[in-house]
């Protein structure tokens, strides 16, 4: 790169002051190197800008989308939930930047929850936030889904695993971590034919042993139970019978 | 917090979020850090939409925040940790070999631009893709025209090598 080229790419872009332009103009008129090179530095320009607008097409928009918080949350002081560092991700709680992205993004919105009431209301708050695009992007091949299933499962005290956790009808998208109220909570993400999501919760707070409840809150269904130290909570846009059914099935084998 | 401000604001974030996410990614290199400033971004703003001037260009103030957090938090505090980032190469990346023209593609062209040192690439991408002006990058960056002029010519002939 010289000196020249400097000018001719501030000619070109339209930069230059008129007395440097007239300068440059009039050495460009004399000197056919100068010339060549003013037509490869111009040639550049347009393959640069088409390259940069393809790169705004791999944007994750509705990853991102998900990832704005709202005026509420930021308003509330964090209470009882707390997320994981990217950073602790990487040291193997959970694997993949997919998974990840999604932690954070809820972990932010859990933070917000008012803490009067229990984990179910905190879960049933943000999950009316999920779209139909919140985890359908989150496709993890049988690898993946198992490494993501292990460390959540090894952190709640649970076996999970692709094959355990499968239920009709819904696709497994993610598994990702966080906390509430100090105790370990594994989200297990599901979705429907269209994207619409359907959560698995465990979390490991020594609560007693307690039978399968269901109920409807708002257009969602959720169905609950403890045992052994640890609840469950299936809650989904789904019908209530759906969800007491979905969560029989798990009960059974986790 | 000024109702206008926030409002114009929460307004401007959505249409500029892949364009942050380009801006993240050229800077970082890395989709997974991308992702977490664009995100940090987005937060920053709506906590600090009060120091908005209405009327202003939203998007370029959600850049200003962008470009603060990833030299003042991210890089830094990486760099601090010995963790630094890999120069990786191909991170910026298009679908296939779609062409631009006659003899030059996309991922061609990106391949060059993912090669420029990160004040480079930071400069090609706000005048040529987002469209800043000379003077414009000069104040977004800190540095003076000459510079602006010196990192455009330098990444534009790196360009002009691939034909």
């Amino acid at each position: 790169m010289s000196d020249d080229d400097a000018q001719l790419v501030a000619l070109i872009d339209k930069e230059l002051d008129n007395s440097s332009r007239t300068a440059l103009l009039a050495r460009l008129a004399a000197d056919e190197l100068l010339r060549r090179r003013y037509e490869e530095l111009r040639q550049t320009g347009e393959p640069l800008a088409a390259s940069l607008d393809s790169l705004l097409e791999g944007a994750p928009l509705a990853r991102l989308r998900a990832m704005i918080p709202t005026d509420k949350a930021l308003r509330r002081p964090p209470r009882r939930f707390a997320g994981f560092a990217i950073r602790d991700l990487a040291a193997g709680l959970i694997v993949g930047a997919l998974a990840a992205g999604a932690a954070i993004w809820a972990a932010s919105t859990f933070g917000l929850v008012d803490g009067r009431e229990d984990w179910r209301t905190a879960i049933a708050e943000y999950a009316h936030l999920y779209t139909n695009e919140t985890f359908t992007p989150f496709n993890p091949d049988a690898a993946m889904q198992a490494t993501e299933l292990s460390a959540v499962g090894a952190r709640v005290g649970a076996k999970l695993t692709p094959e355990n956790v499968t239920l009709p009808g819904l696709r497994f998208t993610t598994a990702f971590m966080l906390s509430y109220d100090g105790a370990p909570l594994g989200v297990i993400a599901y979705v429907d034919p269209s994207g619409e999501p359907v959560l698995l919760c465990i979390i490991a707070n020594d609560a007693p042993d307690a039978t399968m409840r269901s109920k409807r809150r708002d257009d969602l269904s959720l169905a609950w139970w403890s045992r052994r130290g640890r609840s469950r909570l299936v809650i989904g846009r789904i019908p209530e019978e759906q969800a007491v059914a979905f969560a029989r099935t798990l009960e059974k084998r986790i | 917090m000024s109702e206008a401000s926030r409002r114009e604001v929460r307004a401007g974030l959505e249409p500029s979020l892949a364009r942050l996410w380009r801006y993240a990614l050229v800077l970082s290199k890395a989709r997974d850090v991308a992702d977490d400033l664009t995100q940090a971004t987005c937060v920053r703003a709506i906590e600090r939409a009060d120091q908005f001037v209405p009327g202003t260009r939203v998007d370029r103030w959600l850049f200003a925040i962008l470009r603060s957090i990833w030299l003042n938090e991210i890089r830094s505090r990486r760099i601090r940790e010995g963790v630094g980032f890999v120069d990786a190469e191909d991170v910026l990346t298009t679908d296939g070999a779609r062409e631009i023209e006659t003899n030059i593609t996309a991922s061609a062209v990106l391949r060059a631009i993912d090669r420029l040192p990160e004040a480079q690439r930071e400069t090609v991408l706000l005048v040529y893709g987002e469209g800043y002006s000379y003077a414009e990058a000069a104040a977004a960056l800190g540095v003076p025209i000459g510079t602006i002029m010196s990192r455009l010519a330098s990444g534009r002939a790196a360009l002009a090598k691939l034909k």
